[in-house]
């Protein structure tokens, strides 16, 4: 069965293919989730109420493309206004018993920790940024979309976390 | 440089999944709640569903029996009254007979007094 099978069966009310359809992105939804808020608490509550506004809302979502731009869009939104508006959602400073959060295998473990600290530093908008463009590999174009957001303020905010990264690390622009 | 930063950007920050506990918490969650499960949750269980269809059938068949004694009656009524007609129309055949007999013996008797 096709993947788009999957999605029209989803779409029609069957539990199997959308348990699938969740299985699929909660990885993304989540990673999202936990590098914005920084919190495995906050990620999981945020994940929930995603998916569970995406049961109610899957009839008006058209394609495959539409979910993942809807997931993303959504996630990254409402942790943004969770940031904005709720005093729990801060960073907590790294130590043997923090280490960062959602760090990947095999990723180097001084760019995870500046990277840490560079997130817990970003405003809530700048850290979507970053997240979108190397977590889920989108265009500038395509990262505006998502956020409603300015395509020359998005690049602002790329440049700017890049060279502060870079400064973290002891690295010379190019 | 800034390629390679990037690329160590992108490896760092790999999607990472959820924990297994909360995954399945989750998943329990939102199929509950979904219209797809409510629907079913709002469709009658089975047993009453079929107690409904009993019900159904003993009235369905209680209508028919009363229907086909109604009739029963009917055509039983009707015979009675072809039956009635009929004797009503024997006792006018046998009276007006017995007039005519009459008419005809006070006729004969007068025209012997003559």
């Amino acid at each position: 069965m096709s993947a788009d099978d999957e999605f029209a069966r989803a779409r029609a009310g069957n539990t199997a293919a959308l348990v699938a359809l969740i299985r699929e992105h909660q990885r993304t939804v989540y990673s999202i989730a936990l590098r914005m808020l920084g919190s495995r608490e906050g990620a999981e509550d945020l994940t929930q109420e995603v998916f569970m506004q995406l049961g109610a809302k899957l009839g008006s979502i058209a394609s495959k493309e539409h979910l993942r731009f809807w997931l993303r869009q959504v996630t990254a939104n409402r942790a943004i206004d969770q940031l904005r508006h709720d005093a729990r959602f801060q960073m907590l400073p790294l130590s043997e018993e923090n280490p960062p959060l959602g760090a990947s295998e095999n990723a180097d473990p001084l760019l995870q920790r500046h990277l840490h600290a560079l997130l817990a530093e970003l405003s809530a908008p700048a850290r979507a940024v970053l997240l979108l463009r190397y977590q889920e590999d989108l265009d500038p174009v395509d990262i505006a979309r998502t956020l409603e957001m300015p395509i020359n303020t998005v690049k602002s905010h790329l440049k700017r976390s890049l060279e502060a990264l870079r400064s973290r690390c002891g690295l010379t622009t190019t | 440089m800034n390629d390679d930063l990037e690329s160590r950007l992108r490896q760092a920050l790999r999607p990472v999944p959820p924990g297994e506990e909360f995954s399945a918490r989750m998943l329990k969650r939102v199929t509950l709640a979904s219209p797809a499960s409510a629907s079913s949750r709002n469709a009658p269980p089975r047993r009453v569903a079929a107690s409904w269809w009993l019900s159904a059938g003993l009235a369905a068949s209680l209508l028919l029996a009363l229907g086909i004694r109604h009739r029963q009656s009917e055509a039983q009524q009707r015979l009675a009254g072809l039956a009635a007609r009929q004797q009503v129309f024997a006792a006018l055949r046998v009276t007006n007979q017995k007039l005519d007999l009459a008419y005809r013996t006070v006729q004969s008797e007068s025209r012997d007094e003559l």
